[in-house]
């Protein structure tokens, strides 16, 4: 069969699974959602788990790959995969299963975006933590796949702490459950750990349950100032021994604050100049964001005093917090070329991984800027190339493979973005301390036929 | 292999002191803190990894069941041998291995008592916040094993939000490493995924623990409730003024008079419910929460709350909380503790039916539970020389975990299925999430020498899985 008539069967058995109005098989649409340049042979948006189930069952049988889609917002994730016959969206489940604000719990399906699922806490004042980039466009189960997190993560952990139950799909098209919808309970394996953060490569999420929190209210952030990163960590591992509980504590590099304060427009990456030059501020800066009442703020004052160099509150508060979620997103847009890493850490390595990240960066031609939650080990660092010299290919494998083999114990990083050409030489994962052979038995289990994310995850 | 053979070897790997086979020390390990019974045909007491790793390729060589045991504290017979077998005690294994502050995580062997690590720390401000009743004997291996929770969950979580690394033997003999101290790497969390998976996908050798700060305050209170549907109404209307204590615990008033007699915590013996609340944090905040909590526990009804002025009387009105059960078992013969959840909207609802399941089966039943996270025990107390009783008690306890499903909550909240509630999955999952279950513990444990015949209900599930998946197992097949 050709390729041609090979995508014709797929679209038209798809159709027969969701009504040939939710598969979508012209060009415009087979290019918008191309991955890594691989252009699938259908997308389909099926209305239900049931259908989802038997896309997948399908898929399996014929050993078509697929690709799971939630906004859209993170499919630069992964390596470049190989073949990618079906691109599944989630966008039609978007249903709100409950919600019971005195139970403190939600169920809700995987596409609905987290704008949507804060504007209806925040009418009861309260909220998910999680404050990712581009919550208009994100979607629960992208963000449950992907295991994003933003400032929050530092007092409330990521979404394995406050996801209570989940429903998804495996490989071969069997709807399976975990969990519940209360906040305490181990009844059975505990299926949300594995897949939050499984990267759509051992099943397609379609609905989950949360444990919800109040809302932040008076709030003010403390702005502290440093000459140097050691006196930036001197100053987190005082706030971290001290009695505070910051909801943030965030840490920002030098050349990181150009691209918090000036406003994340996206302008033409290609004409874009090689911006903060001077180094910005030339300090690196702690962020603390207190919440309580005006004893509980003024206690904040007194024991970051000396520290601190402006407070934020109301509106320029929340520019902040928006900006710094948006990180990535305003250097790539300003960068085309971008090389975003993703470090993780145990706190006391924070600093040598940033020295060591820097160094890397410099001796290939690009400049380090990095923010991130300091105090718990996750940070996000952005190497920005050189217009007047831009890298080559390998210049991001050798950055890449300086930083992790001097990365100390424990410590790992992924690279989320990269140029396609820099990707096809090395592992965006890198390294992990969980034994791979277990992590393929549990592939093995739940996607037999090994259709899902083919080539884009770990394994 | 006779076994006789197994034990001579078991002995040559962890020497002679260290296996027991008689009858009279089996005995012991017939049960843990619940109800089952199962004898098991030796007990071993390894000191390394490497003493687990022969004794679990020994076992499976000889298709003998291996079961770990921390302090055997369960209440859901985890770490009973329901098949016979070896048990693999870990009260050698108790070393703690490293205390890394700058990072805040310790290393422990599994073997480690709960309450010990947090001694330890304590005197550096630190702590390891999963609480169980039993935290003055459980380990931390059987904490990880059950997923523990305890009266602090509610702000803190279980053990599984405490847990970031994991050095684990696999049924086949292999040591494998899962995370580490750093808070997330690339892969799957099969850390997160492992605790709580109630010894049936490997034997935890080493873990890695976050240590918490110690609070800065703590307020303690004890609210006291003429009616306890009062008491009820306030563990919702606390929550929905947005304060989260650390702890929010109640007792009806049958077993706090039952708990005072023994305890002698102070606990009037006139009233119909306590609330027992407890505020960490900053000083500030725990003033102001506390006055807070103070004034929505009255506007509730509450005839009084006190709060302990200091650590002597804030010690003994956890005490009363904490010996709970062990007072209930100073007046009867034994009972039968439950450990249903539900919506935490729906527990005075919940009440009065548990009171209309004592009186259909003729039972007392206390009522002495984690109220802010809606998981309840209630105590069901019996004969259990009396089969008929016996069968009465189990009935009553079937109904209340039937009637915690039925309006969105779960079988176990912190004390896990084992073999007490295996037949009770079935309530919450369907045949398909169980044979997904399935799949993954065949994964890790395809011949079923770990643990057999715990948490996942056999039939129906290893058939279907062994039908269509038929590669399972961690060294089968190609890559996928």
């Amino acid at each position: 069969m050709s390729a041609a008539s090979a995508a014709a069967s797929i679209g038209r058995e798809l159709a027969a699974i969701a009504g040939a109005g939710h598969v979508y098989e012209d060009a415009q649409a087979l290019a918008a959602h191309a991955l890594e340049g691989v252009t699938p042979a259908a997308v389909i948006s099926p209305g239900s788990p049931e259908e989802i189930a038997a896309v997948l069952r399908l898929a399996s049988e014929r050993g078509w790959t697929v690709a799971p889609v939630g906004g859209g917002t993170q499919q630069f994730l992964g390596g470049v995969p190989e073949r990618v016959d079906i691109v599944l969206r989630t966008e039609r489940l978007r249903a709100v299963h409950h919600y019971d604000p005195g139970d403190l719990t939600l169920g809700v399906d995987a596409g609905l975006t987290l704008s949507a699922v804060d504007g209806m806490l925040a009418e009861r004042g309260q909220m998910l933590p999680l404050d990712v980039a581009r919550p208009g466009a994100a979607t629960v189960g992208g963000v449950l796949a992907t295991a994003t997190h933003g400032s929050l993560k530092h007092a409330y952990g990521g979404a394995r702490e406050f996801c209570i139950g989940i429903t998804f799909i495996t490989g071969d098209g069997t709807i399976a459950h975990g969990g519940g919808r209360v906040v305490k309970n181990v009844a059975g394996y505990d299926l949300m750990k594995l897949l939050i953060g499984s990267h759509g490569s051992l099943g397609v999420i379609t609905s989950a349950n949360f444990r919800v929190f109040t809302r932040l209210h008076s709030t003010r952030t403390f702005e502290c100032g440093f000459a140097t990163l050691e006196e930036a960590m001197r100053f987190r591992d005082l706030v971290l021994r001290s009695p505070l509980t910051p909801r943030c504590l965030e840490l920002v590099s030098p050349y990181a604050d150009d691209y918090l304060h000036a406003p994340p427009v996206a302008q033409n990456p290609d004409e874009t100049e090689m911006l903060p030059v001077d180094q910005g501020s030339g300090a690196w800066r702690v962020l603390v964001r207190a919440a309580g009442s005006d004893a509980v703020l003024a206690r904040y004052q007194r024991e970051l005093r000396g520290g601190t160099t402006r407070e934020l509150q109301g509106e320029e508060e929340g520019c902040t917090w928006s900006a710094v979620s948006e990180f990535s997103e305003t250097v790539m847009a300003r960068h085309r070329n971008a090389m975003i890493v993703s470090l993780s850490a145990p706190i006391a390595s924070v600093a040598p991984a940033l020295a060591a990240a820097e160094r890397a960066a410099l001796d290939n031609n690009f400049l380090l800027a990095a923010v991130g939650r300091a105090a718990v080990g996750s940070m996000i660092l952005a190497f920005i190339p050189l217009l007047v010299d831009p890298p080559s290919a390998m210049q991001y494998v050798a950055a890449v493979s300086a930083f992790r083999g001097s990365l100390p114990r424990d410590a790992s990083a992924i690279v989320e973005r990269c140029p396609r050409e820099a990707k096809l030489h090395f592992s965006v994962w890198g390294s992990s301390p969980t034994d791979l052979e277990a992590m393929r038995a549990v592939k093995r289990a739940l996607d037999p036929a090994g259709i899902l994310n083919r080539g884009r995850f770990l394994l | 292999m006779q076994f006789s053979s197994v034990a001579k070897r078991l002995r040559a790997i962890v020497g002679r002191d260290a296996v027991l086979d008689r009858p009279e020390d089996l005995m012991l390990y017939e049960y843990d803190g619940g109800l089952a019974r199962s004898t098991p045909r030796a007990v071993v007491f390894p000191r390394s990894t490497q003493q687990v790793v022969e004794v679990v390729k020994l076992a499976r060589e000889a298709q003998v069941p291996i079961v770990p045991r921390g302090a055997g504290t369960g209440l859901s017979g985890g770490a009973i041998a329901r098949t016979g077998g070896i048990i693999l005690g870990f009260a050698r294994m108790n070393r703690i291995l490293e205390v890394d502050l700058e990072n805040q995580r310790a290393v422990v062997e599994p073997g480690v008592v709960n309450l010990e690590l947090s001694n330890t720390t304590a005197r550096h401000g630190y702590y390891f916040a999963p609480d169980p009743s039993s935290q003055k004997a459980c380990t931390i291996g059987g904490n990880v094993a059950e997923n523990s929770g305890g009266p602090h969950t509610l702000a803190y979580g279980v053990t599984v939000n405490h847990v970031t690394g994991l050095e684990v033997v696999l049924a086949d003999g292999r040591v494998v490493e899962f995370g580490g101290k750093a808070p997330e790497a690339a892969g799957y969390d099969l850390t997160g995924f492992f605790v709580g998976s109630e010894g049936t996908l490997g034997i935890a050798t080493k873990i890695t623990v976050k240590l918490s700060r110690l609070p800065e305050a703590v307020a303690t209170m004890l609210a006291i409730f003429h009616t306890i549907e009062d008491a009820a109404h306030t563990v919702v209307a606390i929550t929905a003024e947005g304060i989260t204590p650390a702890a929010l615990e109640m007792l009806d008033g049958w077993t706090l008079r039952t708990v005072e007699e023994a305890t002698h915590a102070g606990y009037p013996l006139d009233s119909g419910a306590v609330l027992l609340i407890e505020i960490e944090g900053l000083r500030e905040e725990v003033e102001e929460q506390a006055e807070a909590t103070r004034t929505v526990c009255l506007r509730q009804r509450a005839r009084e709350v006190r709060r302990a002025r200091d650590e002597r009387e804030r010690q003994l009105l956890w005490a009363g909380r904490k010996n709970a059960f062990g007072a209930i078992g100073r007046i009867s013969p034994s009972y039968y503790v439950q450990d249903g959840v539900i919506p935490r909207t729906r527990i005075p609802a919940t009440l009065e039916f548990i009171a209309g399941v004592g009186r259909k089966y003729g039972f007392q039943i206390g009522n002495v539970f984690h109220a802010g996270d809606g998981n309840l025990h209630p105590l069901i107390l019996f004969d259990p020389r009396d089969a008929d009783q016996t069968r009465r008690a189990h009935a009553a306890g079937k109904d209340i975990l039937e009637y915690c499903v039925s309006i969105g909550g779960s079988i176990t909240g912190e004390h896990g299925v084992g073999m007490e509630k295996d037949h009770l999955m079935p309530l919450l999952f369907s045949a398909s999430d169980l044979e997904v279950m399935a799949r993954l513990r065949n994964a890790f444990n395809p011949e079923s020498v770990l643990n057999p015949e715990k948490m996942i209900p056999l039939r129906g599930c290893r058939e279907t899985d062994a039908a269509r998946h038929p590669g399972a197992g961690l060294g089968a097949g190609a890559t996928a």
